[in-house]
């Protein structure tokens, strides 16, 4: 490793005898991003500072996105294990599924894990694919190195969508979170709305057949978009149902063992994750602890209020169901669309959180409430951000005009 | 004692090179130069050709726009040369001397000297580029007075030089220095010590003030601790001064010689013996970096007048610049890491705890620190790597626990980057130099040249008002 070896290994060599060819005046000039990001993938840059500062933290912007895509791994597994799992447990007929209740624990859940790995591979592929091509297009029209953010994003979306999605319909929503949500305002770091959820929410208003209701949420084969109907535990909630008389236990909720969107239904392992982002510093905590405090509170004052039993439910339900840890931890704390001073992340964060609840508890037409209501403190987030600045300029404004007037009397 | 003014923000990067305390003489350097890009806003007129013999103190460049600025050679002898860059712009004069430089001693100022012949004394030898006024980091008006002097008695940057090392045996010229500030400016002489600092036990003259800080770098930048002590408004001058150009103006002072005599640390981790040198201001650095480097490892080694976080880069035959104390010294980073952004990096040192060295106690950096813990912080590697490719602007927290000012650094950088006059002016840019935002700089994932985007801001002001 060290930095100036003669002999260099053969893919380094390899690289360098390629890349002539995918440079200006190449043969494959129009591809020079796509190469320049594969070469940077496999090694770090020989670029070196030229003035300012003359040493640079290692971190950069690919370390902070897969220490992303690390964080994810928890609850993206457990998300696997449990389509799988809530495909055998679901209530029909089937000899695999009778033979394969009989599995014993392990192989069971090994089971449960391969079902689930096959049924999320072709979602993950699909939204890589079409994004990374739409980033790799940009990127070499625009001039620019092609940005790491897709790789969180492109993981990140088929994780938050109900297994069944079509995989066309997946593709639909990438290309518009990457194009609508991103490139047409500059790419990553410069667009509004936080991309994942924008897809997310493209899906849910395009096709909601497909995105809400009892029939999409749990897979009934290996491949292909058949269902079988099952509720997931906050469209129950929204029927009428009681937590205290329902057939989920906390544990079940806390591990995720319920029909949800693909990865977001576990909260123990989304914050494992979230445990690496806020000790790495990638994640903000003070968005995290608002939004749950927000969502807290919010659930409280329902308690309170008491009015129907999805009010009178205890409020820690609401971390347990639906996104509401998997938004707080991985959406709500996106750096380019949340906000950017340290107060105007905790108002942030709160008022996350108390929409969330609201949305779910008050609104009569969508279970789910933390799409929203991140979305739109994303667009409130610059709002907030311009409120918290301008106090800071007002108290540098009476500054200079107390010391004004100190000299005027004097 | 008075009270201590607490910096929480910041951050000790520790680097393995500092100086020894031990000064050597390089006072027979042979050339020396005066870079006019040094002073900000300074446009030469040139008043010497190459072949024209210079006496110290003697007038090299003056400014366009008010000719009683004046850069003067440090040192008698020929202009060798005068070098050009792009567009011909001047880059430097370069001197050399002819051995003898001692200038001719002037009358020493006392008390009854009255303050106007200070001035155009000063003007006249060139002493008066030693002060500084902020906003923008310009040399001072000699027709403003500034409404405070601040002088930071210690500097926190990694590898500093110790002061109270730097200015031993100086007591006299450091009072004499203060004393002729506070005369000069008519206003407040305030300086910034450390706690328990040898320089803060001495006696101050009247005019001045000490004020203590304790905290990680950037607590002995002069930005940090004039915004605690008096914070620069819309409208405010004051001046900041380096510690060792008030000894030399001190010196100038009793004695009436002129005598830019400087003491630099010269550091780094590729430094053979790192060490201090005794020499001119200005001088070249190649006697100092030979003794200190192998030939054949030259090429590989970035040198920089300045600390490593905000100095220039220079040749290995290059000239210490105006304002700056040290010669650090780093390898080069110009590598090929094979999948680097994936590594644990035990080694890989970053503000943020994305690397496995983030979690070593920061305790184990002190030297004496022998434990196996302390042996791998020093061996963490330090380079001129950018570590990774330039994107755009990402905003996370890590800004904010580094750049302990109350000014929003995420919305000023913005401002300075659309070039928003009256957004930066009113986030704060007024009381800030490039070199407030070196760690942010430092510590960006993005990789953008802060400290440049916020000398442009200040320069779009500066220029827009004049």
């Amino acid at each position: 490793m060290s930095p100036s070896t003669d002999k260099k290994p053969p893919l380094r060599r390899l690289i360098e005898s390629l890349k002539p060819h995918f440079s200006q005046g190449g043969r494959f000039a129009s591809l020079e991003r796509t190469f320049e990001a594969f070469e940077t993938f496999a090694y770090t840059p020989d670029t070196v500072t030229r003035k300012g500062s003359h040493i640079r933290d290692a971190v950069d912007m690919k370390r902070a996105m897969i220490i992303v895509v690390f964080a994810l791994l928890p609850a993206l597994l457990m998300g696997m294990w449990n389509i799988g799992y809530q495909h055998y447990t679901a209530d029909i007929d089937s000899l695999a599924q009778a033979s394969c209740l009989m599995l014993s624990g392990g192989a069971f859940v090994w089971h449960c894990f391969l079902f689930g790995l096959v049924r999320m591979l072709p979602l993950i592929a699909v939204s890589y694919i079409v994004g990374l091509v739409i980033e790799f297009t940009f990127a070499q029209l625009r001039g620019h190195e092609v940005n790491e953010g897709f790789l969180v994003t492109g993981l990140l979306i088929p994780m938050i969508v109900p297994v069944t999605t079509p995989l066309w319909q997946l593709a639909l929503a990438v290309a518009f979170a990457v194009i609508i949500g991103k490139e047409v305002f500059g790419g990553t770091g410069m667009n509004f709305m936080n991309p994942a959820l924008l897809a997310r929410a493209f899906l849910f208003f395009a096709y909601p057949k497909h995105m809400s209701g009892d029939e999409v949420w749990i897979a009934a084969k290996a491949w292909g978009n058949d269902a079988i109907t099952g509720a997931t535990p906050l469209a129950e909630l929204k029927a009428g149902a009681d937590v205290h008389s329902w057939s989920y236990s906390l544990s079940d909720l806390f591990l995720g063992a319920m029909p949800g969107s693909c990865c977001e239904t576990s909260t123990a392992t989304i914050l494992l994750g979230g445990l690496l982002l806020v000790v790495t510093g990638i994640a903000s905590w003070r968005i995290i602890v608002g939004v749950l405090a927000g969502g807290g509170l919010m659930g409280l004052l329902f308690n309170i209020i008491g009015a129907n039993s999805y009010m009178a439910m205890p409020f820690y339900y609401h971390y347990l169901l639906g996104g509401f840890m998997f938004g707080a931890i991985f959406m709500a704390t996106d750096p380019v669309t949340s906000a950017q001073t340290n107060p105007g992340r905790w108002i942030y964060g709160m008022m996350t959180g108390a929409f969330a609840v609201l949305l779910r508890v008050v609104n009569p037409a969508y279970p789910e409430g933390m799409m929203l209501s991140i979305l739109l403190m994303n667009c409130f987030a610059p709002l907030i951000d311009h409120c918290v600045v301008g106090v800071n300029i007002r108290k540098r404004q009476r500054r200079a005009l107390r010391v004004q007037q100190k000299e005027g009397k004097s | 004692m008075e009270s201590v003014i607490k910096i929480k923000k910041g951050l000790d990067i520790s680097i393995q090179g500092s100086a020894a305390r031990e000064v050597a003489d390089a006072l027979d350097i042979s050339t020396y130069a005066v870079c006019p890009d040094d002073y900000v806003g300074f446009e030469p007129r040139l008043l010497k050709a190459e072949g024209d013999a210079v006496a110290a103190g003697e007038a090299l460049m003056s400014h366009k726009g008010d000719p009683r600025l004046r850069l003067c050679s440090p040192v008698s002898g020929t202009v060798r040369a005068i070098v050009r860059g792009a567009k011909r712009h001047i880059e430097a004069v370069v001197v050399e001397t002819d051995g003898d430089q001692t200038s001719p001693a002037g009358d020493p100022i006392s008390d009854s000297t009255s303050r106007q012949v200070i001035v155009d004394a000063m003007l006249q030898n060139g002493l008066w580029a030693m002060l500084r006024q902020r906003p923008f980091g310009t040399m001072a008006n000699p027709d403003l007075k500034p409404k405070g002097v601040f002088v930071s008695c210690f500097d926190s940057a990694p590898l500093a030089p110790d002061y109270d090392f730097v200015l031993q045996g100086r007591d006299d010229d450091f009072a004499a220095g203060l004393r002729l500030l506070a005369r000069l400016a008519e206003a407040p002489v305030h300086l910034g010590f450390r706690p328990r600092q040898r320089l803060a036990s001495l006696p101050l003259p009247d005019g001045c003030k000490a004020h203590h800080f304790d905290g990680p770098h950037p607590a002995g930048n002069v930005g940090t601790q004039i915004a605690r002590i008096d914070p620069i408004n819309k409208g405010d001058t004051v001046w900041t001064v380096n510690l060792q150009d008030a000894a030399i103006l001190g010196h100038w002072a009793r004695t009436g010689q002129y005598r830019p005599e400087k003491v630099v640390a010269f550091a780094g981790p590729t430094a053979a013996h790192p060490q201090y040198y005794r020499l001119i201001a200005g001088a070249c650095i190649q006697p100092l970096t030979t003794q200190q480097h192998d030939a054949d490892t030259l090429p590989r080694i970035r040198h920089i007048s300045g600390n490593i976080l905000s100095g220039t880069q220079i040749a290995p035959s290059g000239f210490l610049h105006a304002h700056d104390n040290m010669i650090s010294v780093l390898p080069e980073g110009s590598y090929h890491e094979f999948m680097g952004w994936l590594r644990p990096g035990l080694l890989k040192f970053s503000a943020s705890r994305t690397f496995l060295s983030g979690f070593l106690p920061a305790s184990a950096a002190r030297r004496s620190d022998k434990s196996a813990l302390g042996a791998l912080q020093r061996h963490l590697r330090f380079d001129t790597n950018l570590h990774g490719g330039v994107r755009p602007l990402v905003f996370g927290e890590q800004w904010e626990h580094l750049f302990p000012f109350d000014i929003y650094p995420t919305q000023l950088v913005k401002a300075a980057a659309i070039g928003d006059i009256e957004l930066m002016e009113r986030l704060g840019i007024l009381e800030l130099e490039p070199e407030d935002l070196a760690l942010c700089e430092f510590a960006d994932t993005s990789k953008t040249e802060l400290q440049a985007l916020i000398r442009q801001g200040l320069e779009l002001i500066r220029l827009s008002s004049l």
